[in-house]
């Protein structure tokens, strides 16, 4: 006999567990799809969670992916807190990807220690006015902004790839659809020689500390906390709820931005068509991953940062399409709000009732 | 034929509480049985019982002798116990038949011929085809109502009926449970309100603390005798003695107010006009649903008017939020305590930083002062008698009562001017209501003003120096306290006018 009750109270524990048990879960699934596939099941799994990160140059390339996965999740997790959908974390990381970039660019000639703070200002603020838009559009004409956001994703990414392909794509370039490599002071600077492992990541760090100090330390962060559980008590406390959609939109296209101007300065050197295999979708299962909290988000970047990695070792090795990382992702996912049963019911395992006696 | 149920030596326990402790109680057929007790008596655990919803640690159910299993509401509804519970359980954007029809077995011709002849024998005016939401609370309950008859129950459980109703629902309410009696229904009643224990119920069962602690016929008893029984102390009366030494000074001008709602589901406000002196309590009556919500939320600042002006001690304030409407000494305690004035997943101490002054530096620098919040609110939690002084526990573990005051402490802390108060003890046990209204009668000897908005006209008139009533978004004419009684209040209350 099972039984299923309501819980009296979610324990902080159960909170912070049930992740764990979404990736359990994922992990007996993949291999179960593995074995599926005629594979043997655990070997694969080691191809795909072991093997790239057993070297440093794996090491360096989880961080190099977790880092914009962590800089988005938590530019979306004040978003999410406060009962904002901003789906569109895409676009507003292209966005601030095309500023920065058209900065770098607009530089190209010059060299000096300004160069690089000013494309990443660039990008950063290129992020939050891409996610005012649907902030502003859902302030004052009561629109949905998740599909706004969504929308906004395909705009930005098509005026990207109309920039690369025309006004500027490069001179010397054969017409490949790609700007000129950027200049050396417009490159973030790589940690260890022959690592791609670059100064973004202080970045991320910095953002999680001052977002944790900003969500759970601050007047901001507690009505940010109060309006998502609640709007009716936002108001009636008179918080500034039109200010706060606003805001949580600007912080959240700004990390995007961010994220974004730190790939085409970091790894990649230049602006093309894919500056992002889709971190600002990924990022949105980072965000509920971490709980919406800043320290576990940095833990469950790494995770699904691992999944990229692991869908390219498994490419070679297995010969799997790259595309099993996103079925792992959406695993996780699935499992994860499956599993978010257990904060609100306990099962109780009561035995067989015919033993008993 | 005759119904007898009986409920034998009934008990269960939760973890650090006897919600029932070995409770014996006898019906029959004929007579209506209430059983009274304040909130947390365990009273609801007895109905979930005789209804299904779970099962007893210990003890049984007879139904005419026969031992009942009652293992899920539908064992109930198949023994033909039929329950009305307290909020009701409709689909509002379905229609009342689709509603009814949804747990029939009937096909929908033999239903609507059977749902028609209920609503004709009883004078229920029910349009089935409109959905849900059009209905006021009253019509919902008859749906609710009908919905148990079309089972022919034996027996009708109402678990606190007419905590939604106004006067005249209530008044309709018990027409139909005394006919539904006599045609030998079996009706247990519960409820907290002892009025309605005398004026409707034959026997009275009292329960306090998971215990029957007697057993009497409605006739020999009073008000304070079943008061007394239900919470074990002796109430002291509270009567307001109508304050003389008003000084006259104005404290809050409202004029040439108008409210035209986008939302159709809400209640346009017409020209309301009033002015509110200091150290005064004005009353403000009315059917639910008339205008009420609307009002408070424009004077707490939570919408705003669209023209009109609001002064509060000769500053318009119309144009202000709720927060700087605080600043300037105001305080709100709205109807809906549950989930607008506090959030019930949030500890007590972020309730109370729910209101942060500009004085009160919850947060310094920007930064949560956990210690001087902490502070702030043990002081609430004890200077307003929260039976509790555990600032860390959730506000969803607070009793009705007790987050009550919680609430009005945290408003009140600060000694506002103005204190504006919605149904401010709604569904409360009497010990609670008592409190509170001790409370409001002390702020108005302490020469702050007091604008009550209140369904309860009893609370009004025990309350109030003067009384206007509000009906369909526009308010009566402002009457003394003195000059009103109960049936001009219901005469306006219900569209007329008095000279």
């Amino acid at each position: 006999m099972i039984k299923i009750e309501r819980r009296d109270e979610t324990s902080n524990l159960i909170y912070f567990l049930t992740p764990v048990l979404a990736i359990f879960l994922t992990l007996v699934t993949g291999a179960i799809i593995f074995y599926l596939l005629g594979f043997k099941p655990l070997e694969a799994l080691k191809f795909f969670f072991i093997t790239p990160i057993s070297d440093l140059y794996g090491l360096s390339e989880l961080l190099v992916k977790a880092t914009p996965l962590c800089l988005i999740a938590i530019g979306l997790s004040f978003c999410f807190k406060s009962n904002n959908w901003n789906i569109g974390a895409e676009g507003q990381l292209t966005f601030g990807g095309i500023v920065g970039g058209g900065v770098a660019l607009l530089f190209y000639n010059h060299e000096g220690f300004y160069v690089l703070p000013l494309i990443i200002l660039a990008g950063a603020i290129g992020g939050m006015v891409f996610a005012m838009i649907p902030a502003i559009l859902k302030i004052y004409f009561n629109t949905n902004e998740i599909l706004v956001s969504l929308m906004l994703v395909y705009v930005s990414k098509l005026l990207l790839d109309y920039l690369v392909v025309g006004p500027w794509s490069n001179p010397e370039g054969f017409n490949f659809p790609e700007t000129r490599q950027f200049n050396d002071s417009a490159r973030l600077p790589v940690l260890f020689e022959g690592l791609r492992i670059h100064a973004g990541i202080f970045i991320a760090l910095v953002s999680v500390f001052l977002a944790w100090i900003v969500l759970f330390k601050t007047y901001l962060g507690f009505q940010i906390k109060v309006s998502g559980l609640s709007l009716k008590t936002a108001k009636y406390a008179g918080f500034k709820g039109k200010t706060m959609i606003l805001l949580v939109f600007m912080v959240s296209g700004a990390c995007a931005g961010l994220a974004g101007v730190g790939e085409i300065t970091g790894p990649i050197g230049q602006l093309h068509r894919m500056i992002s295999p889709e971190y600002g979708f990924t990022a949105i299962i980072v965000a509920f991953l971490g709980r919406l909290n800043p320290i576990g988000i940095v833990f469950a970047s790494l995770i699904v940062a691992l999944t990229y990695l692991g869908a390219e070792t498994a490419q070679i090795f297995l010969q799997v399409p790259k595309y099993t990382g996103q079925v792992f992702q959406g695993m996780i996912l699935f499992f994860l709000l499956a599993s978010d049963f257990l904060l609100f019911f306990r099962i109780k395992f009561l035995g067989f009732k015919k033993y008993e006696y | 034929m005759n119904t007898k149920l009986k409920v034998s030596k009934v008990s269960k326990i939760y973890p650090g509480c006897i919600a029932n402790n070995n409770v014996s109680l006898d019906f029959e057929s004929g007579k209506i049985y209430a059983l009274l007790g304040e909130n947390g008596a365990g009273k609801s655990t007895l109905v979930k019982i005789l209804s299904g919803v779970i099962n007893p640690d210990e003890g049984q159910i007879f139904l005419n002798d026969k031992l009942l299993k009652l293992n899920s509401p539908k064992d109930a509804k198949n023994n033909n116990i039929g329950m009305v519970f307290q909020h009701f359980n409709l689909f509002e954007t379905l229609s009342v038949f689709e509603n009814l029809s949804i747990d029939s077995e009937k096909n929908n011709y033999q239903l609507r011929i059977l749902v028609n002849n209920i609503l004709k024998k009883y004078n229920f005016k029910i349009d089935l085809d409109v959905p849900i939401l059009n209905l006021s609370a009253g019509q919902k309950q008859k749906v609710e109502i009908v919905r148990c008859l079309i089972r022919n129950p034996k027996v009708l459980i109402m678990d606190e009926p007419t905590s939604v109703l106004t006067e005249q629902e209530t008044e309709d309410l018990f027409l139909s449970l005394k006919k539904f009696s006599r045609e030998g229904i079996l009706i247990i009643y519960i409820t907290h309100k002892l009025k309605e224990v005398l004026s409707l119920c034959d026997e009275v069962a009292v329960m306090r603390k998971g215990k029957v602690v007697s057993i009497s016929r409605t006739v020999d008893e009073e008000l304070s005798s079943l008061a007394n029984k239900m919470i074990g102390e002796n109430l002291n009366k509270i009567k307001k003695i109508t304050s003389n030494n008003l000084s006259g000074e104005q404290i809050l001008r409202v004029s040439k107010l108008n409210f035209n709602s986008e939302d159709p589901y809400e209640v346009n406000l017409v020209d309301i006009n009033f002015t509110l002196n200091k150290g005064e309590c004005l009353g403000i009556a009315g059917i639910s649903g008339n205008g009420q919500n609307e009002l408070f939320q424009i004077l707490s600042g939570e919408t705003l008017s669209n023209n009109g002006s609001i002064k509060f001690r000769n500053k318009e304030i119309s144009k202000l939020n709720p927060k700087e409407r605080r600043e300037y000494l105001m305080a709100f305690s709205p109807e809906d305590r549950i989930s607008q004035a506090a959030v019930p997943s949030l500890k007590i101490y972020e309730n109370v930083a729910l209101n942060n002054f500009k004085t009160s530096n919850f947060f310094e620098k920007g930064l949560f002062n956990e210690k001087k919040i902490k502070d702030h609110s043990k002081k609430i939690l004890s200077n307003f008698s929260v039976n509790t002084d555990n600032v860390n526990l959730k506000s969803q573990f607070l009793s009705g009562g007790n987050l009550q005051k919680l609430i009005l402490g945290r408003e009140l802390i600060t000694s506002p001017e103005l204190l504006i108060c919605f149904n401010p003890t709604w569904g409360l046990d009497v010990g609670a209501i008592n409190y509170i209204h001790q409370t409001l009668v002390k702020i108005n000897e302490q020469g702050k003003s007091i604008i009550l908005i209140s369904t309860d006209n009893d609370e009004l008139l025990q309350l109030s120096d003067r009384i206007s009533v509000i009906n369909k978004g526009k308010l009566s004419k402002i009457m003394s306290a003195d000059e009103v009684n109960p049936e001009k209040l219901g005469l306006l209350m219900g569209g007329g006018l008095v000279d």
